[in-house]
């Protein structure tokens, strides 16, 4: 039995787990760990867990995709082994109770879980109902639960949400918090966050973590930087003893105190936060994205004690290793034709003719409360070989818009033209051919039995056959790296896998444009780069043109030299995006968070006095504008580690290279009223 | 677009029933609806049952099954007259269409017989909440499982029908054309659609499934139920009242009214 006087929240000792039933498990002694891709490894997902969560700690655990956090966390509330029978061995006990021997819904009284897809967990018909829903089940008197709505509610900033209104209609953001709110009306002595961001947008992941925080600063012990502000969500009840949070985005990461890392299916490391998340060596082995600043200031050689994890901290770091900041532009940078440096990935840097130009388009739903504007007259052009993305809120119109470049919706007035056409002259198959749409979801296009099938289909309906056919299917298959797998069933494949079989079966009708509508949501931070790697490539090497809709500011910041800000359908910044990153007001009127490496840069240049200094975008970037005048230590000559899932990668030799010859101060200061963008 | 379910939120005087008494209301629509042959006397709880409808604020939810409200009475006019013999005057002759009287009326009994079902089963759900649909039928003693599957059934309905308009975009992006080819060309040209469709749908009821697990919910445990409502003065009167006209109903059919 767990001991409380021992601090310990959650003992998992020599847990081996298998989603498959009635498989005979090994023990874990002769298991090892075994650094194959997760995708490939068979046998238990967990491979004998040892694990202590601290009591009163904000705990994070992360890990590779396939590594098993989701099923570490699914031990903590008996859905394993109780609702996911599996193959099951070792013990658990959480909080006085041996898991094994519980019902989950025994556990729901003590132990609340949030999951990533907020769609699946919504129950009730209105908001009330949905935050009642968790203290029925619980038979807790309708007197109570009406207090706890009131104060859940405002626990997660939805105390101004009538109480009747459906949770359909409400955001994302809004959606989650209230999933937050009816587990946190449970009152849960432990919190389980399984991703609770990974569906969100930027502003829905600030507004949620403002709630975990506020809950967390109720009676954890704080991790710095956090918000302090304690809400005592009722008098009984004063926020849960103990949160554990499996994430993928290190930002959030930096949020608990205490971190574990997973690595197939045991514990790698776990200690405290600080100490994890700059222990680079282990973040590597068990293949964990490197906090960017980490990174880069390994690259440049500082020992680990002295990484900085948040920009905040990074002039201090640079000042103490006498490291000096100068500004991209300042370094020997190629220009783009705005005249600041185009993107790290050197993408779209070769424009050819038009393809798109959207001149006033409007365009509006119809709804049950009347026509609702999403697209207000926007126009922009878009050039061949051109790397554009679309940024904004939920709802400003991103989708729409993109959604006319391949003529699944018509504007309601101006006009959309491809290749000196309007789209709605081509036939859907017609423009279909020319311009590929990756949709965000893959699961909702993967139907057939095989691989080729599949890949195929697209290429098919457009006319094409026999030798031509296979050629096509065979190349794109190899451009996705799937080839050999033609023959497998695309839904046994993980999410990454199916993501790429999805741009496999665009690709095989060899289209001019592709336009990816969120492509890297639900990916891990090794698929995510895997998959903007080939975006990258295919545009470099095919010239393809690209038009991604994406919340990722920091695939924007590497992968788009071009960025368009959308808000109520209208644009409201379009230009270079590292003049995007470089104005903080407009990022913060439109909700954009810029990546940790830009928010590094500024803290430099305002340290430095260098005020209107463009920002870096990617750690390479970072660490050439850092090494530029220091000592490079041996590490920075390294280049990429293949095998990270970080921020290294395929182009870091040259940006590398580039920050070895800098030679600062050569180039003209680049005056951001004067770069001239050519639209 | 996001989906909505088809509860509109008023406060109409039916919206303020308990769930129980809507429930009977609606009911004695259906039986008065059904019981009679002759469609003027089906009439009456079809009006009434229209009439409600749009005083809740339910056109819209009409508005969507229309087009299958009118194929309803196009395609009577020719199915059910094959249930009935003639009888009466001919009352329609056009090109192939012979109606005598008695089929014209037997067909449109049959018809609006089941358009009581529909509008009063929308009448139901306009202004009936999930939950207290949910908790209505748990009042009235039957097992919380089923009443629970019934609202999620209603619940996922239209989050359904929004993955359906997804996946149809992304396969004609693909090339896929529904329109073309011959009837077994189209037929499976919809494996395309059903699929993910479907697969989209089993993943999250896995999900679900466990998320509601996670949230204590247990058929095999009390619960308590927020906000259920209980009988007030008009409920016993609606409900009284329904409860007469469906005595009532049966015995004029009884006595042989409404029969063709």
């Amino acid at each position: 039995m767990t001991d409380e006087e021992d601090g310990i929240a959650a003992r998992l000792r020599n847990v081996v787990f298998s989603y498959d039933r009635d498989e005979t498990l090994p023990d874990p002694e002769t298991l090892g760990t075994t650094d194959v891709d997760p995708d490939d490894r068979e046998g238990p997902v967990l491979r004998g867990v040892d694990l202590d969560v601290p009591a009163g700690s904000f705990t994070v655990v992360m890990g590779a995709s396939g590594g098993g956090k989701s099923t570490l966390l699914r031990t903590l509330n008996a859905i394993i082994p109780d609702f996911i029978t599996g193959s099951f061995d070792g013990d658990v006990d959480v909080l006085e109770r041996d898991v094994t021997a519980t019902r989950v819904s025994e556990m729901a009284t003590d132990v609340g879980m949030l999951l990533q897809d907020y769609e699946s967990q919504l129950f009730g018909t209105s908001v009330a109902a949905e935050v009642a829903f968790g203290p029925e089940n619980l038979a807790v008197p309708p007197t109570a639960i009406g207090d706890r709505i009131d104060d859940t509610l405002r626990l997660a900033g939805l105390e101004s949400l009538d109480r009747r209104r459906e949770p359909s209609g409400l955001s994302g953001g809004q959606k989650q918090r209230l999933v937050f709110a009816g587990v946190a009306a449970m009152h849960p002595r432990l919190l389980v966050l399984d991703e609770p961001t990974s569906d969100l947008d930027p502003s829905g992941t600030r507004e949620l973590l403002s709630a975990i925080g506020s809950l967390a600063g109720a009676n954890l012990d704080r991790s710095p930087g956090a918000s302090e502000t304690a809400v005592a969500a009722e008098a009984d009840w004063d926020g849960p003893e103990t949160i554990v949070m499996v994430t993928h985005k290190i930002e959030e990461a930096l949020l608990a105190d205490h971190a574990v890392l997973l690595q197939g299916g045991t514990v790698y490391r776990e200690g405290p936060a600080r100490e994890v998340f700059t222990d680079v060596e282990s973040l590597r082995a068990s293949r964990v994205a490197i906090p960017p600043l980490v990174e880069a200031f390994d690259r440049l050689g500082v020992p680990n004690e002295g990484l900085p994890l948040v920009p905040e901290e990074v002039p201090a770091a640079a000042d103490e290793h006498g490291l000096r900041w100068t500004p991209p532009g300042r370094v020997d940078t190629e220009q783009s034709e705005s005249g600041s440096p185009g993107a790290p990935a050197d993408t779209g840097t070769d424009l050819g003719d038009p393809v798109f130009e959207l001149e006033d388009v409007v365009y509006e739903y119809d709804t049950d409360r009347g026509p609702v504007r999403a697209v207000d007259g926007i126009s922009l052009t878009v050039r061949e070989g051109e790397v554009l993305a679309l940024v904004g809120h939920n709802g400003s119109g991103k989708t729409t818009l993109a959604k006319h470049l391949n003529g699944l919706h018509e504007p309601d007035a101006g006009s959309v033209r491809y290749d000196g056409r309007e789209v709605a002259d081509y036939s859907m198959s017609g423009i279909g051919r020319d311009v590929g749409y990756v949709f965000q979801n893959p699961d909702h296009q993967i139907f057939a039995d095989t691989v080729r099938e599949e890949v195929a289909f697209g290429p098919e309906n457009f006319g094409l056959e026999g030798e031509e056919l296979d050629r096509r299917v065979r190349e794109a298959l190899e451009t996705v790296e799937l080839d050999g797998l033609e023959d497998a069933d695309p839904f046994a494949f993980s999410k990454g896998q199916r993501q790429r079989v999805a741009l496999a079966g665009i690709l095989a009708t060899d289209p001019e444009v592709i336009v990816f509508d969120e492509p890297t949501t639900g990916l891990d931070a090794t698929q995510q780069e895997r998959f903007m790697q080939l975006v990258a490539t295919l545009n470099r090497e095919e010239s393809v043109t690209v038009v991604m809709v994406t919340h990722s500011m920091d695939t924007v910041a590497r992968y788009a030299p071009r960025t368009a800000v959308l808000k109520n359908g209208q644009v409201v910044f379009d230009g270079s995006t590292r003049e995007l990153f470089a104005d903080a007001d407009l990022l913060a009127d439109n909700d954009l968070q810029p990546p940790h490496v830009v928010e590094a840069s500024h803290e430099l240049a305002a340290a430095a006095g260098m005020d209107d200094a463009l920002p870096a975008l990617s750690i390479d970037e970072l660490v050439a504008g850092l090494g530029a005048e220091a000592d490079m230590g041996p590490e920075a000559d390294m280049g990429p580690e293949a095998d990270v899932g970080s921020g290294a990668d395929a182009d870091s030799e040259r940006d590398t290279d580039l920050g070895a010859d800098a030679d600062p101060g050569a180039d003209a200061d680049m005056d951001v009223d004067d770069a001239e963008v050519d639209r | 677009m996001s989906a909505t379910s088809l509860y509109v939120d008023r406060g109409t005087w039916i919206h303020r029933l308990d769930a129980r008494s809507t429930l009977a209301f609606v009911l004695a629509i259906f039986v008065s609806g059904y019981i009679f042959d002759d469609p003027r006397f089906a009439a009456v709880p079809l009006v009434v049952a229209f009439v409600s409808l749009l005083a809740v604020g339910g056109w819209p939810n009409f508005k969507r099954l229309s087009p299958i409200v009118a194929a309803l009475f196009v395609v009577g006019l020719i199915v059910w007259p094959l249930f009935t013999g003639p009888g009466g005057p001919t009352v329609i002759d056009v090109g192939p269409l012979v109606l005598s009287e008695r089929e014209l009326l037997f067909a449109l009994g049959r018809s609006e017989r089941i358009a009581v079902f529909i509008v009063g089963g929308l009448l139901f759900v306009t202004t009936t909440s999930n939950e207290e649909i949910v908790s209505g039928m748990r009042q009235i003693g039957i097992p919380f499982a089923f009443c629970f599957a019934v609202g999620t059934a209603l619940r996922l309905f239209p989050t359904f029908i929004d993955a359906a308009g997804t996946v149809k975009q992304a396969q004609e992006a693909r090339g896929l054309d529904l329109s073309d080819g011959n009837l077994i060309e189209r037929l499976r040209s919809f494996v395309p659609l059903l699929v993910p469709v479907f697969m989209t749908a089993f993943r999250n009821v896995n999900t679900q499934s466990m998320a509601l697990e996670a949230r204590g919910f247990d058929t095999r445990r009390d619960r308590t139920f927020y906000g259920a409502s209980s009988m007030g003065g008009v409920d016993w009167v609606v409900t009284v009242a329904s409860l007469v006209v469906i005595v009532g109903v049966v015995g004029l059919r009884l006595a042989g009214y409404g029969t063709l």
